[in-house]
């Protein structure tokens, strides 16, 4: 019996897969109402187990992307630089030139505490 | 079968990936692994031989590499997963119980059915990337289906309700 149900489900088997398998074989194991779950049991497996877990991943290294990032890279960088040091030069230029004293940006009055004394009042 | 490395990635890098997140049970490492197996081809020579000469030269390469992850995985302590059990869609339970009766499976017998249902791969290939006979392989795909059948008796009663299709002669 347990022949049977193997012999039963290895020629279904056979079947899905593609492989080799004996027409007569098949017609016995359809004839039966076990062979038939079997089947349709086989071929829902095959549905769960492809289902997919993940998507398909891009794996494959791309070295061209690679070469076109890194002249941006650098691009980007000595911008960077050019601007950053455009500013901080106009910065100094304007110090450095100046000769003027900066303007008052507060005038503080001081009260003064001289007093004229008058000779031979001491 | 051609030895360019575009051809080959193109032609096997999606049946590798299927057939790694099934026999680790995880996506991201799934994705490292079928990295790790065009790493591996592209150092080494690929034989010259039939489409499926050469399919099952990487699909043994991949196999190697499965078996080295499990033994890496036994020998760390196992993560305990945190994810609530009710917040997963019924896909992802579906999906556990899928891994978790591949896993009570012997590892010979987990490979085999894989490498036919996931990967594509006929029965002489199957013989060729595990060394055994056609008969051999036909008796383990056999005896695979018939567990997992018991093991996924629910899902796969759910599963039929849904419109199927064969599609069994993907190669």
């Amino acid at each position: 019996m347990v022949n049977d149900h193997i012999d039963t489900h290895d020629v279904i088997s056979a079947f899905l897969d593609d492989e080799q398998f004996e027409a007569n074989a098949l017609v016995e194991a359809l004839s039966q109402p076990e062979g038939r779950a079997i089947l349709i049991d086989l071929i829902a497996l095959r549905h769960l187990t492809r289902a997919e877990q993940g998507t398909v991943p891009a794996l494959k290294p791309s070295p061209r992307r690679r070469v076109e990032i890194r002249p941006l890279l650098a691009a980007a960088a000595v911008l960077v630089a050019l601007v950053g040091g455009y500013f901080i030069g106009e910065r100094r230029r304007d110090t450095e030139t100046s000769t003027s004293p900066p303007a008052a940006t507060r005038v503080v009055e001081v009260q003064s505490a001289w007093q004229e004394i008058k000779p031979g009042s001491m | 079968m051609t030895d360019d490395p575009d051809a080959l990635f193109a032609a096997n890098h999606h049946r590798l990936f299927r057939y790694f997140c099934r026999a680790v049970g995880e996506t991201e490492t799934a994705r490292d692994l079928t990295q790790d197996v065009f790493l591996r081809a592209a150092r080494a020579v690929v034989p010259a031989g039939s489409e499926g000469e050469v399919r099952s030269w990487l699909f043994r390469i991949a196999r190697n590499l499965a078996l080295d992850h499990h033994r890496e995985r036994a020998r760390r302590p196992r993560p305990v997963e945190l994810t609530d059990a009710g917040a997963r869609v019924p896909s992802q339970d579906i999906d556990l119980a899928v891994n978790q009766a591949l896993a009570m499976l012997p590892d010979l017998d987990r490979d085999v059915f894989l490498l036919r249902e996931v990967g594509g791969l006929g029965y002489d290939e199957i013989g060729r990337t595990c060394d055994l006979t056609p008969d051999a392989v036909r008796s383990r795909i056999h005896r695979a289906r018939l567990h997992l059948r018991d093991q996924l008796a629910a899902p796969l009663a759910l599963r039929q309700t849904a419109p199927m299709r064969v599609s069994g002669g993907e190669r």
